[in-house]
């Protein structure tokens, strides 16, 4: 497709500059700096574009967790500051996904899983998705220190600044153990949604923290196991790169065992009835067959699966609606 | 301020009337997202103030 010169009448001199660097990307020119193998911009980027750019299925777990914090939080809250809540959880969450996006734009581009992603697509700027991503932190954080409290907005803050320093740009290309570290981004909702009605955190806020910490390595491995060729592309250190297959379903089943109990804990304190003791018992001793079943896969000689990782994928799959299924067990434990 | 508003055009253009239309279909759909995301935000921080504002007894 042929691309058009843009030609700004009536703007200043940096409109003209700007139309200028998107004329260069569209002719194929490379950018001045930054990444240099995105596809022209072409026709410009949909509505649904920009929305992708927040990561949406990520989203539902983490509205999902945060609202479960307030629901959970000992105190009445207006139902507007609880909207506002949940929104600023929900942007704030978004944004770090937005400049996640951003910085990874490199080796998103080699991977096939996000290979249509809009800015290796080409149909978003890196620096337009950048700056959308800095504006939604900014508001999302200010709005919950209006809304809500300190705590909640500095929690919120926190959890921007983990996810895209210490996991995006440090830990993710740095180290094998990403995940496990920069698992604790991705267990702050609660905790936020939690402090946003109370102004302070206490155990039970704490144990779900640590619950979603635990839970995410077998999740995101369960995801490494059948998409490590990708990764491997991408020169990204998950795991399975690094370890080898055999090794990852080891670690699977590890950190289920160690997950397990820890779900127990809020029972066994006293935190929650026992409607949620007996769900957690149920769905993570269902956690732990799945993880079993990955981690006697039928295999070859390096760990590779021989059944094109069917266990795999259906620990992957169970990994998510066990985390609904959890967490949904103590809101009703809770109100029931 | 100047008396005519700046206009905005795309020249020198070899598009089809297929992309011309695409291309306008995309700005129309993501100008309506901004409407509804400046109209939400405007709209939670209005309800945000009269909730803090009848909070405090500030209001009737």
């Amino acid at each position: 497709m042929n691309t058009p010169a843009i030609k700004l009448r009536g703007l200043g001199p940096s409109a003209q500059r700007a139309a200028d660097y998107i004329d260069r990307r569209a002719s194929g020119a490379t950018a001045p700096t930054g990444f240099q193998g995105a596809a022209p911009l072409g026709l410009g980027a949909t509505a649904t574009d920009w929305l992708t750019l927040l990561k949406p299925r990520v989203l539902t777990l983490v509205v999902f967790t945060g609202a479960i914090g307030l629901i959970l939080a000992p105190v009445h809250m207006n139902p507007v500051i609880t909207l506002a809540a949940i929104l600023c959880i929900t942007v704030a969450a978004g944004a770090a996904g937005a400049i996640n996006m951003w910085y990874d734009r490199d080796i998103d581009a080699i991977m096939r899983r996000t290979a249509t992603r809009p800015i290796p697509a080409g149909r978003i700027s890196a620096p337009g998705a950048l700056a959308f991503g800095v504006i939604l932190a900014i508001l999302s954080v200010l709005v919950m220190a209006i809304a809500t409290n300190y705590t909640a907005a500095t929690l919120l803050a926190i959890s921007i600044g983990f996810y895209v320093f210490i996991y995006t740009m440090w830990l993710k290309r740095s180290t094998p153990q990403n995940i496990v570290i920069g698992g604790a981004a991705g267990a702050f909702p609660p905790v936020i949604g939690w402090a946003a009605a109370t102004g302070s955190v206490s155990a039970l806020p704490i144990l779900l923290f640590a619950i979603i910490f635990f839970w995410t390595p077998p999740h995101f491995w369960a995801l490494s196991l059948y998409a490590s060729g990708d990764y491997e592309r991408a020169g990204v250190p998950m795991l399975p790169v690094v370890k080898g297959q055999r090794h990852t379903r080891v670690a699977i089943m590890v950190y289920t065992l160690i997950m397990v109990p820890v779900t127990l804990a809020p029972f066994v304190l006293g935190l929650t009835g026992r409607f949620y003791g007996v769900s957690a018992l149920l769905l993570g001793s269902l956690f732990t067959a799945y993880s079993w079943r990955v981690l006697h896969d039928a295999q070859d000689a390096t760990g590779a699966s021989l059944t094109k990782n069917a266990p795999a994928k259906a620990c992957f799959k169970y990994s998510i609606l066990y985390l609904f299924l959890l967490f949904g067990a103590c809101a009703v434990d809770r109100l029931v | 301020m100047p008396d005519k508003m700046p206009t905005v055009e795309i020249v020198e253009s070899n598009w089809t009337a297929e992309e011309r239309a695409e291309f306008s279909r995309r700005r129309r759909g993501r100008n309506y997202l901004l409407l509804a995301a400046l109209g939400g935000f405007c709209l939670i921080i209005y309800a945000i103030a009269l909730v803090k504002l009848h909070e405090n007894g500030q209001m009737w």
